[in-house]
């Protein structure tokens, strides 16, 4: 096993990029983004969404972050992130590293981050930190992790992790995120109002933003796509998170305006959970994939924004396999033929599906119920409120339900928890060889081995079929004329990106 | 009239503890918990165990309520899953904006539908009623939402008038004294924040109060015809008394008694309308906080909420049984 370094992109080389300004040369505009997510306080660990999380990094900054050109894992508060040996991972801060208030930061800083993270109640990522065994502060900048297993995945889970401060945690307890939300990112905390929006402020001084990043920005909770849309429209914000497919035309009718799509990198997927008839059958699963139209719904009814998958990842995500294609291609016949070989022709089963969770997913489930009726299933459709739903998966209590999964820019974790053995209940899913080739992606460190164990895996696992992959939507962001932003994969909007034209 | 007071602020004490008790029973009933809404889904079964006992849900759901009952007692209402802070704390925050949204709501529905109600009983079966009528039935049958979307299209997206939602500009800079922004607005002599409050307050209290108005014009309508019919009405026409006299002074003071309390009844009706006008305009009061309580099982917030509702209601129907003294002298309160 090769030991493996993070490239050094620190915040001491970003400075060097960044020629630092006069004051008076940086922009003082504001820019408002309404979002499609919740606001739920001061504590950056208590929510697991994914948008607020990176404006948490914005604020407190995290150990590291993805750099979606590059396609690797590098570091942002750090100076590096690397593998010293199978289970010890070393950070390295930069020398002269200071929060908002002067203070440094320090490697108690990042012991006591993850800490906090893995056992305090008011923690909602305790997953990405609890497995690891221990967590050192060798000296003021230095800190080991040692994991339990080898565990390549630690980078990703580090992108979570919010630098807060020990020192202020230790004067003020909880009351240090209201009182004294003093990060090391490159923006400042200015303002949250529970429920409605967020303010950040441009932080002149970080070599990460430059005099054309907005001054402000405002993260504004806008939960219908059409008042997203209209606010747009006149002026009210200049960033539209979650435009559906069927605004995006206004949206790009609009003088002041434009779309911009990204991929969600969310596998939308069919799951079939193998405790339950008739799903422990393998030919009633594959039929199920041979059964869905996937390329008539994505472009019926989304519009074609949405990239078809052929497993549980596309370009840009790690394991992607550009010469892999299924080998489930649409067929009714050969659907009907499989549940007839298994004599399950005319089988009952129950098709779930959220409403409104994801984009058109009533709709997408209505028009997959006749094509497995084609195919020789006979369908019930169930379309229970989100939260009765989503309770009854994660017990296991769901059969066969339509379901998105985000978080995948590194598929190792959500590939472990669907369909590796003990994942989870919500499939159920065991088979010894993927589990063994699941388990030798995780141990990998070297990128390019990791990339084709990963590879293997997926084809056992589309070949076994616990799920039908379907696809990942195309998300649409609106954007004003007044700024660019080309929005990335996974859902966020950071400031640094941002620039006022 | 204290006395009178005080006996129905305390027969409110066991509503509230009923209400209490069937909101726990169903949140209970319901699948999955604020652990499982709101842990990602990544955690792993010990890191969820952990939480429940953390947030006490690993108790038996009876002492759970009854915890919950002792610590309301003092006024306690626990810690919201969700946002990691007193509940109560949270409520009183968002409170003023549903209370400033349903007081302008209620204003605009009584303000148009009691002048259509009357006009349409004081010239029965012409086009004034029919229009009145058309008004107030196209009024009660258009789902909120739907309104909604439809008004921030025309006025914030065609107009470009109005905004398309929440309660106040970026930066406005009001000091908040009352959390009320308009009360603020006027205390703090900034004439402009009272201006952007209330351009962001039209569209949610119209959409509000659009099933209100359509009510009250029916019920008003009804009330003063049944008026007019009276004896006391004929007796005024024969004295010589003048029509709009008759109407407003003779008939439309008697049919008052009917329509406020329909005024007191849709109240409630109006604030369960304000969850769905709240979210649909980002409108940052107690109902759309309901709404997100509900969808992350936050229980010490959807119950908080529910009482809170329910007290507004109590309190309403409270006021509406002291104004009837005002308008019929023959009530009295005891």
């Amino acid at each position: 096993m090769r030991k493996s370094t993070l490239s050094s992109l620190s915040v001491a080389a970003l400075a060097a990029t960044a020629a630092p300004l006069a004051a008076q040369d940086y922009t003082d505009a504001r820019v408002a983004i309404a979002t499609t997510e919740t606001i739920s306080g001061y504590n950056p660990y208590a929510d697991p969404v994914v948008l607020m999380g990176s404006v948490w990094c914005q604020v407190y900054g995290c150990v590291t972050r993805y750099d979606f050109d590059a396609g690797e894992f590098i570091p942002y508060l750090a100076e590096s992130v690397r593998a010293i040996d199978e289970l010890t991972w070393e950070i390295t801060l930069p020398e002269g590293l200071t929060r908002h208030n002067g203070d440094p930061v320090l490697a108690a800083d990042i012991v006591h981050s993850i800490d906090y993270m893995a056992n305090n109640p008011g923690s909602g990522k305790s997953f990405l930190v609890s497995d690891w065994a221990s967590v050192e502060a060798i000296d003021d900048l230095t800190v080991h992790i040692t994991t339990q297993t080898p565990d390549a995945t630690v980078p990703d889970n580090l992108a979570g992790v919010q630098v807060t401060s020990k020192a202020l945690f230790d004067e003020l307890g909880d009351d240090m995120f209201r009182q004294a939300p003093y990060g090391a990112g490159p923006y400042k905390l200015v303002e949250v109002s529970i429920g409605q929006h967020m303010i950040i402020e441009r932080d002149d001084a970080h070599p990460m933003t430059a005099q054309n990043n907005p001054a402000q920005i405002m993260y504004r909770i806008m939960p219908e796509p059409e008042q997203r849309v209209t606010a747009l429209a006149n002026g009210e914000v200049q960033i539209a998170q979650g435009v559906p497919p069927q605004l995006m035309q206004r949206v790009r009718d609009l003088p002041n305006a434009d779309i911009a799509t990204t991929n969600s990198v969310e596998m939308m997927f069919l799951a079939m959970s193998p405790n339950t008839h008739p799903w422990d059958v393998h030919e009633a699963r594959q039929a199920v994939v041979h059964a869905i139209n996937r390329e008539a719904i994505v472009r019926a009814i989304l519009q074609d924004q949405a990239t078809i998958l052929h497993g549980p990842v596309s370009e840009g995500q790690i394991g992607f396999d550009p010469d892999f294609t299924t080998p489930f291609e649409y067929d009714p016949a050969k659907a009907r033929a499989l549940l007839q070989s298994v004599d399950l022709e005319g089988v009952e089963v129950t098709l779930s599906t959220p409403v409104g969770r994801y984009t058109a997913d009533r709709q997408i489930a209505e028009a997959m119920v006749p094509m497995l009726e084609e195919a020789g299933f006979t369908v019930t459709l169930d379309t229970p409120e989100w939260a009765t739903l989503w309770a009854n998966v994660q017990q296991g209590n769901v059969p066969f339900y339509y379901m998105g999964r985000g978080s995948m820019i590194d598929p190792s974790r959500a590939l472990h928890q669907y369909f590796a053995t003990g994942g989870s209940p919500r499939i159920g899913f065991s088979n010894a060889e993927l589990d063994e080739l699941l388990g030798a992606e995780r141990s990998e460190f070297d990128p390019e081995q990791r990339a084709q164990k990963m590879q293997a895996a997926i084809r056992t696992l589309v070949d076994q079929a616990p799920a039908a992959f379907m696809w990942q939507h195309q998300m649409g962001w609106g954007v004003s004329n007044d700024i660019s932003f080309q929005p990335r994969p996974a859902d966020r909007a950071d400031g640094w990106e941002i620039f006022v034209n | 009239m204290l006395l009178y007071f005080i006996k129905r602020l305390a027969g409110a004490v066991p509503v509230l503890i009923v209400v209490s008790g069937i909101i726990f029973a169903l949140m209970q009933l319901a699948p999955g918990d604020a652990v499982t809404m709101l842990i990602s889904d990544e955690a792993s079964e010990a890191d969820k165990a952990r939480i429940r006992e953390a947030w006490g849900l690993d108790r038996p759901p009876f002492i759970q309520f009854l915890n919950f009952l002792g610590n309301a007692l003092t006024g306690d209402f626990g810690m919201s899953f969700r946002y990691k802070m007193p509940v109560i704390e949270i409520v009183l925050e968002r409170l003023p904006a549903t209370i400033e949204l349903a007081v302008a709501a209620t204003l605009i529905a009584v303000g148009v539908g009691v002048p259509l109600g009357v006009l349409a009983a004081a010239r029965p079966g012409t086009a004034w009623d029919a229009i009145a009528s058309a008004f107030s039935f196209a009024g009660i049958s258009m789902p909120n939402f739907w309104l909604g979307i439809l008004l921030i299209l025309f006025f914030a997206g065609y107009l470009n008038i109005l905004p398309s939602g929440g309660r106040e500009p970026w930066g406005l800079g009001v000091e908040s004294v009352t959390g009320f922004l308009i009360i603020d607005s006027i205390l703090a002599g900034r004439w402009d924040a009272l201006g952007a409050a209330l351009k962001h307050l039209a569209l949610p209290a119209i959409v509000l109060g659009t099933n209100m108005t359509g009510i009250i014009t029916q019920m008003t309508r009804a009330q003063v015809l049944d008026a007019l019919r009276e004896d006391f009405v004929m007796t005024a026409r024969s004295k010589g008394v003048s029509e709009a006299r008759v109407l407003w002074r003779h008939a439309f003071r008697n049919a008052m008694v009917g329509v406020v309390t329909i005024i007191g009844l849709e109240f409630g009706t109006l604030l369960s309308g304000a969850m769905i006008v709240e979210t649909v305009f980002a409108w940052p009061g107690i109902g759309s906080l309901l709404i997100n309580g509900i969808s992350s099982r936050d229980f010490p917030l959807i119950i908080g909420l529910v009482l809170v509702y329910t007290g507004m209601f109590i309190v309403m129907n409270l006021l509406i049984d002291l104004f009837y003294t005002l308008i019929d002298p023959r009530i009295r309160m005891n």
